[in-house]
């Protein structure tokens, strides 16, 4: 049965990475400049976001800009196509990525512009994989029972990146791979139909 | 209306025919493994059950949903929401007991007698109020599930909605065994379970009115996307939403490892 605690979609908090860990990584035990940098982040945001004054472009300029300093865009897209990446040209690839970046802006910004209160707490970190880290947080609202919400963080060189979220067990990465999966399949396994059907989607508004 | 014998014999054909469908080589994966390729090999028909279902949901159940948000005040519904849920507590118990799970099991027998004897019917959250800790909603499905079986094929059912082989055979058991229902049916009340039903429905759309308005205005496939988020659920529900078995997330920047024998 679906229930509001499950169905949450656009509860992830972004802010800036930048944060260089000073501890070397150990393969077994979770990072704690994880931790740090998902603080970091969601505290910038939701200062960016409670700034209720800004004008909607401003809003939505700084969502761009917080999202693809946060998380590791081209490597979630890459990651959602699954094995369909390896079977599409070097232009599908470019267009399937630009498409895929414009849908989340058009599915999650909206949420963020319309930021009404949230908070968030770390409750954890542990270790996920070879060299991840998985942070867990509560998005304490002020309407409704608190959301467990995970994310998946991996080092890069200059800092982190986040490279999924899992929202009270369901993972966001999951879910859109599934459905491309399906409307790959849906047609005839041509990845065509995914593009052409992400462009009727970001076409739909502008975003 | 079917006879009741008639109605319990069928019943009880689809009971044994959907379990045996779960349990024949048609469930998915191992446990767990939501993240795998879906097992839908029913997609046709259950697209177009699918798209009635949302017809329905869009023509009549959200309208009601939105205006029951809208105009019944916060506190009633508050209080709605308290009496289904207490209504259901006895199924709660039962599979907490199945599933070997006694602290939620007692944590649910607590919230039922005080909510129902102190709370006036289940109207007023008393236990909430003295402290009694929150229970984890089980149904048959779940139970099923910790026991070893695997879910079977996607199904979406008429107005019942999503499900699959194993969570199917667990909704028929958890009607059944229902006490509500077997009161309501011995007094023949049957109107105040057709009620409940309706209310039930209105209530619970009511609560995620925006999160599937966004589903369906920002998926490319929401039968799928819709799909997806059922197979994740569930396993979280199973699993009572401990850490799930993640998915690769290999590091395409580096040559995959080339297999190495182990050591002798």
């Amino acid at each position: 049965m679906l229930t509001r605690r499950h169905l949450l979609t656009g509860a992830a908090l972004l802010a800036l990475s930048g944060w260089a860990a000073l501890n070397p990584v150990f393969a077994q035990s979770a990072d704690p400049g994880a931790g740090a940098f998902i603080q970091k982040l969601g505290t910038e945001a939701i200062n960016s976001f409670a700034n209720k004054s800004q004008p909607k472009p401003a809003a939505l300029a700084k969502f761009k800009q917080l999202l693809n300093e946060g998380f590791d865009v081209p490597y979630i897209g890459r990651w959602v196509l699954g094995r369909y990446w390896n079977q599409a040209s070097p232009q599908q690839q470019q267009e399937y990525q630009q498409l895929f970046e414009q849908l989340i802006v058009k599915t999650y910004a909206e949420r963020f512009v319309e930021y009404s209160g949230e908070t968030f707490k770390i409750t954890g970190t542990r270790p996920e994989g070879e060299s991840d880290t998985m942070v867990t947080t509560q998005i304490i609202r002020p309407a409704g029972p608190p959301v467990a919400v995970d994310w998946r963080v991996r080092k890069r060189d200059a800092g982190y990146k986040i490279i999924d979220v899992v929202v009270e067990g369901v993972s966001m990465g999951v879910t859109q791979r599934q459905e491309f999966a399906s409307v790959i399949q849906s047609n005839g396994g041509k990845i065509d139909g995914l593009i052409q059907a992400l462009r009727q989607k970001t076409a739909q508004q502008p975003g | 209306m079917m006879p009741a014998s008639l109605s319990r014999r069928f019943l009880r054909t689809a009971f044994a025919a959907t379990l045996a469908l779960a349990m024949a080589g048609c469930a998915s994966g191992p446990k767990g493994a939501a993240h795998e390729e879906v097992n839908d090999p029913l997609e046709v028909p259950n697209r177009f059950v699918f798209a009635a279902n949302e017809a329905v949901d869009i023509l009549a159940i959200r309208p009601a949903a939105e205006i029951y948000h809208g105009t019944v005040p916060d506190p009633v519904r508050q209080a709605v929401a308290n009496v289904l849920a207490n209504l259901l507590a006895p199924l709660v118990i039962g599979n907490s007991l199945l599933q070997g799970d006694v602290q939620n099991a007692s944590d649910a027998t607590g919230r039922f007698l005080t909510n129902t004897i102190l709370g006036v019917g289940g109207v007023f959250d008393v236990a909430s109020a003295a402290g009694v800790p929150a229970y984890r909603s089980e149904d048959f499905g779940q139970t099923l599930g910790t026991w070893g079986v695997g879910d079977g094929p996607y199904l979406v059912l008429p107005l019942i909605g999503r499900s699959n082989a194993r969570d199917a055979v667990g909704y028929g058991a958890d009607t059944l065994a229902d006490p509500f229902r077997i009161g309501m049916s011995a007094i023949n009340a049957n109107g105040v379970l057709y009620t409940r039903t309706g209310v039930s429905a209105v209530d619970s759309r009511s609560q995620i009115l925006k999160e599937v308005d966004d589903l369906r205005r920002n998926s490319v496939d929401f039968y799928a996307t819709a799909r997806s988020l059922y197979g994740q659920q569930r396993n979280a529900q199973i699993r009572n939403s401990r850490a799930v078995d993640s998915p690769e997330f290999p590091d395409f920047d580096k040559p995959a490892p080339s297999p190495v024998s182990p050591m002798p």
